[in-house]
């Protein structure tokens, strides 16, 4: 048995596939490149893979990972070349490394994720990128409606512990937002609540379908 | 207006946007030529329903391979993404370049049910290309249309330029290499019209009673042909077959690879259109068969594979290319799914091998509930078959079956509506029999629909029932049915009747459909989209009157609105079967033993030893 992982990017229409598309996708490339993956025991077995973090449906990526597990060990090269064939528009992947054994798996070591969001301005700001910024991370607590997961109601979380790093920048006619968040198991933070927490800061923003989310990097404890 | 820029803010705010993206594995991107004819294949409904259907996989694979043809896909947006095109003045785009549709050469439709005429319209409309045929100029694409409705094109010959009537494979790529450059449309059509199969609505014109009947359908082109006879594939293993499907990201109706096996049914059901208009029986060979599927498997991933034809346990090698198929999905981890079994012991053996098969229960397709009105129908199924397999079933460990009725059929009487009952009850009596007083858990689904009369099929003629009845029918055997583990559902009158209007529907009807249309009408087939009260408020402006054409029995000798047509199945042998029906005499398979249905005058019907 032995585990690799692919990195791979998810630029262009096919961001508008979600999570779950993107599983489809892979496990059928798997199955048309002839690489056999191992499947776990049960009543509904299952191929051994998954990813390091879900990237929510419109987002792009250059950084995304799939974690999976075969049945036969293979050469990384072989597969990165068999797989990449398989690719369709838009998905590229740029390597493909053997796991070491017995560790835990990246989705469970993610910690924190890095984004790119790029807002449209409707009129511009009278700030700079830096004073918006530095404005914003200075309100006491970063509240914001957030759906919870059980009872789908809406209520008020305090996000400022969630956000690790941020910077504005102003350029054009947009503002760029440059944001490392907390992204794991242990605590998450979605972009959706930054940009709404932003949105009360700048209400000169654009509408929500003209911003675009990039994930750039995804951060990995030890 | 760039839509691809556009396209991504609309992206962002509707449900499931992979429906509108394109780049699919499998799908084909050409540079555009000068000189290169570009085609839009239109499905009138959604992309998940559209791409489950093998024809649009297969004319998309013939279309492009022709250098000359570049062959992409249109789909009827969903509601929310039409309001937002409709807001930001979006026009209707192909999924593979982004191209606004009335920038093509040509736009085809497929027409497989009647209740998708309204999507048509709007899809014309969302594309900017004006609805009747009589208003476009020359620089709007030719509108096309194929498909099983095209049997009786008459209803939306105000709309379409010209019909491809039968296989399609063949033809279609012929008709749109045809067009030339500089050529005006309608030196298009008058050539286009002497391939067989092509039918252009201007050159004839229907003369009318004053009652509403046909008087005369005149030629307005002398030179246009008196009847167009169907274009046949005479060779279904010498004919193309997609091997290389497109594989779409989300989930869709049916996800998996599937072949062909035959086309054209022997049995002969007398309700059944396709039953008529696909003879005769042709076959692929089980080794093209295997290799298609193969080689399906190979260029998709799928993970299931499924054999398409009207009744999959006719094929003449059916038990050897089962158990073959059988043997080789098990190696290669793919699930099999066979529709339509006749439920004998071989099939079964082959059910038992396939996984997971149980879950969908146990389907028969009785049609109506004596043996009297099946001998009617020639429906040559007997109560007798159905007890003795939902026994084998019950012994295997199978806990769901599911019946299928047809409800209005000629001839039919409370004995009969009482019958469908019985049978349901009687099924789960066999289970109490097998399994003691509490039967486990065990559950009947009955599923009733309202019988539609179809065009070149021997009820052409007959008259459907009316709403009222239906509505009285369905409330009887609800009560009848209301049983601690029996299912009944049925499907909606006023969308049956809209259909039966449309399947023998002439010219006037079209009025009806456009008046409907600008009413806001779409999805008519999907009883939460169905809009009765702007469907009668259409028919009463136009001044159509339904009734006239779903409830009203017709003569012999009237002219029907499809009599140009030709599907080689003679009028005669029609008149004679529904007067067999009446006199409830069966006639048998005719592979064993030719009915005289007049095909064997245009093809080769399945040579002896293959019978
Ligand atoms: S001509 Fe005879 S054998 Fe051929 S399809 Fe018709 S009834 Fe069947």
């Amino acid at each position: 048995m032995s585990q690799y992982t692919i990195k791979f990017s998810k630029e262009g229409y096919i961001c508008y596939t979600s999570h779950l598309d993107l599983l489809r996708l892979f496990k059928r490339a798997f199955k048309k490149a002839g690489i056999l993956l191992s499947y776990s025991q049960g009543f509904n077995p299952h191929p051994k893979m998954g990813f390091a973090q879900p990237l929510s449906l419109g987002y792009s990526s250059i950084s995304e990972y799939l974690e999976f597990e075969t049945g036969q060990e293979y050469e990384p090269g072989f597969l990165l070349s068999r797989l990449k064939a398989q690719m369709p528009e838009g998905i590229h992947i740029a390597s493909c490394e053997k796991s070491e054994g017995s560790k835990k798996s990246l989705a469970a070591r993610s910690v924190a994720a890095e984004y790119v969001i790029g807002i449209p301005l409707k009129e511009m700001p009278e700030e700079d990128g830096k004073a918006l910024c530095s404005q914003f991370l200075s309100q006491k607590e970063i509240r914001v409606l957030k759906r919870q997961k059980k009872t789908k109601a809406m209520k008020e979380v305090d996000i400022k512990e969630k956000i690790q790093d941020l910077n504005f920048t102003i350029a054009g006619e947009n503002l760029l937002i440059w944001a490392k968040l907390d992204s794991g198991s242990h605590s998450n933070l979605s972009p959706e609540l930054l940009i709404e927490a932003v949105k009360k800061l700048c209400p000169f923003m654009a509408d929500r379908n003209e911003i675009g989310v990039m994930r750039t990097k995804l951060i990995f404890e030890k | 207006m760039e839509i691809s820029k556009e396209l991504d803010k609309l992206l962002k705010k509707v449900e499931k946007p992979a429906r509108y993206i394109g780049c699919e594995i499998n799908s084909v991107i050409k540079e555009p030529q000068p000189g290169m004819l570009r085609f839009g294949f239109a499905f009138p409904d959604t992309y998940e329903i559209g791409m489950s259907y093998m024809g649009l996989q297969l004319l998309y694979h013939v279309m492009n391979k022709e250098e000359t043809i570049f062959c992409e896909r249109v789909f009827a947006p969903a509601m929310d993404m039409e309001d937002c095109m409709r807001r930001e003045n979006m026009e209707l785009f192909t999924l593979e370049t982004k191209t606004p549709v009335r920038n093509l050469d040509f736009l085809g439709f497929t027409l497989q049910y009647e209740l998708s005429f309204t999507n048509i319209l709007n899809m014309l409309d969302l594309g900017g290309i004006p609805l009747l045929a009589k208003e476009r100029t020359e620089e709007e694409p030719i509108i096309i249309a194929g498909g099983p409705c095209a049997y009786n094109p008459e209803p939306l010959c105000d709309f379409i330029d010209v019909f491809l009537i039968g296989d399609g494979e063949e033809l279609l790529p012929k008709a749109v290499k045809l067009r030339r450059k500089g050529q005006t449309k309608e030196e298009y059509l008058k050539e286009l019209c002497k391939l067989s199969g092509v039918y252009v609505p201007a050159f004839y014109e229907p003369e009318y009673y004053e009652d509403g009947r046909i008087k005369e359908i005149r030629k307005t082109w002398e030179h246009a042909p008196d009847t167009i006879e169907r274009a046949l594939v005479r060779d279904l293993d010498a004919a193309e077959f997609p091997q290389d499907l497109i594989v779409p990201f989300i989930e869709v109706v049916h996800d998996r690879a599937v072949v062909e096996t035959f086309r054209g049914c022997t049995r002969g059901c007398r309700f059944c259109q396709a039953g008529m208009i696909y003879r005769p029986v042709r076959e692929r060979k089980p080794e093209t068969i295997k290799r298609l599927a193969q080689a399906q498997l190979d260029s998709t991933g799928h993970e299931e594979l499924s054999l398409l034809s009207l009744s999959t346990s006719d094929y003449s090698q059916f038990e050897t290319l089962a158990t073959e198929l059988v043997g080789m999905c098990r190696e290669q981890n793919v699930s099999l799914s066979l529709p339509s079994l006749r439920l004998d012991s071989f099939s079964f053996k082959v059910l038992e091998e396939i996984q997971g098969y149980k879950k969908s229960g146990l389907t028969f397709a009785p049609e109506a509930g004596s043996q009297r009105l099946r001998d009617v129908i020639n429906k040559g199924i007997t109560e007798e078959d159905i007890y003795s397999a939902v026994k084998q079933a019950l012994e295997l460990g199978w806990n769901h079956v599911k019946l299928y009725f047809m409800i209005g059929l000629p001839t039919e009487t409370q004995q009969d509506l009482d019958g469908i009952a019985e049978i349901a009850k009687t099924i789960k009596a066999i289970n109490y029999e097998l399994k003691g007083r509490k039967g486990g858990r065990f559950n009947v689904t009955v599923s009733v629909s309202n019988f539609v009369p179809k065009a070149h099929t021997p009820f052409q003629w007959e008259a459907q029932d009316t709403e009222e009845s239906f509505r009285k029918k369905h409330d009887y055997l609800t009560k009848q049915l209301s049983v601690k583990g029996i299912t009944f559902n049925y499907h909606d009158t006023e969308i049956s009747r809209l259909e039966a209007v449309f399947a023998r529907g002439d010219r006037q009807v079209g009025k009806a459909l456009a008046r409907a249309f600008e009413l806001g009408c779409k999805f008519d087939g999907w009883s939460e989209h169905f809009n009765g009260a702007m469907w009668k408020r259409a028919f009463e402006e136009t001044g159509i009157d339904p009734a006239f054409y779903a409830q009203r029995k017709r003569s012999y000798d009237e002219i029907l609105p499809w009599d140009r047509i030709d599907p080689f199945i003679t009028k005669a042998f029609l008149m004679r079967e529904n007067e067999r029906a009446l006199q409830e005499i069966t006639t048998r398979d005719c592979r064993q033993g030719c009915a005289g249905c007049g095909m064997n005058r245009k093809a080769e019907c399945m040579p002896e030893e293959d019978k």
